[in-house]
């Protein structure tokens, strides 16, 4: 997918857990895991609100676009 | 859910499942029958249903066999559809409906019930050519008169399995939005 989620990198920059993160943003470990594996088709603005509220980051630190090759 | 729909659905399960008993026993019927007309034709005088044949069998071991061929595959086919419909009925969760089994299972129904239209359509044009060549084929038009009726049965519950795909399709896109 052209999107990248680039969730674990700003955890880690924030040093913060998934579990620490799931209790902030009001999601479940299951669907923080679906959006930080890239299973995710689709984020809300709220979640994505959110999310840059307790990482205190933009969201262009945590989504992503790579052109996808056409090999 | 409420509960006048699973009530609805108890009721539609013991339908089902007495219609597929009925359907089982005249298939089985209808097979033995046909398995015993090889070794013992006297029998064909007799068949399932208090069918007689005879005149068919003593004129054309052809169009015997086609004929019963055509009554057996349909009342094997309509057993299997209902064997489906229990199996979908079964399985089904009301709280969680889309899902791929239930989508593939609509899918069946409709593929299964154009066939036994299609087959019983065919079966009554080949019984009406028949007829035109002498034979005696009253007894026969009960097998095959509702053949108009799977077709359109097929072609509804085709629609709503497209539309079930559908709602498969956009219940896993929500899944997956966080």
């Amino acid at each position: 997918m052209p999107i990248i989620v680039n969730l674990d990198v700003m955890m880690a920059k924030r040093k913060m857990s998934l579990n620490e993160l799931s209790e902030k943003v009001e999601l479940t470990l299951s669907n923080l895991s679906i959006l930080k594996t890239g299973k995710a088709k689709a984020i809300r603005f709220s979640t994505l609100e959110a999310i840059c509220k307790a990482l205190n980051c933009q969201p262009a630190d945590i989504l992503e676009y790579i052109e996808e090759s056409t090999n | 859910m409420s509960r006048t729909n699973n009530f609805a659905f108890k009721v539609l399960s013991i339908v089902a499942w007495i219609i597929f008993v009925g359907l089982c026993i005249d298939a089985g019927g209808l097979i033995v029958n046909f398995i015993f007309s090889f070794s013992k034709p006297e029998m064909v005088k007799n068949l399932y249903q208090k069918l007689d044949l005879s005149e068919m069998y003593n004129r054309s071991r052809w169009a015997f066999y086609s004929m019963y061929s055509f009554i057996l595959v349909i009342s094997v086919l309509k057993a299997y559809l209902f064997y489906i419909v229990i199996r979908l009925i079964s399985k089904l969760d009301l709280s969680k409906p889309f899902n791929s089994f239930v989508s593939e299972q609509i899918t069946q129904i409709s593929y299964f019930t154009l066939s036994i239209g299609l087959l019983s359509y065919i079966a009554r044009e080949t019984t009406k050519n028949l007829q035109h060549r002498g034979y005696e084929i009253d007894q026969l038009n009960q097998f095959w008169v509702d053949s108009q009726a799977f077709i359109l049965m097929a072609a509804v519950v085709y629609v709503i399995a497209t539309i079930f795909k559908k709602g498969l399709e956009i219940q896993n896109e929500n899944d997956l939005t966080v």
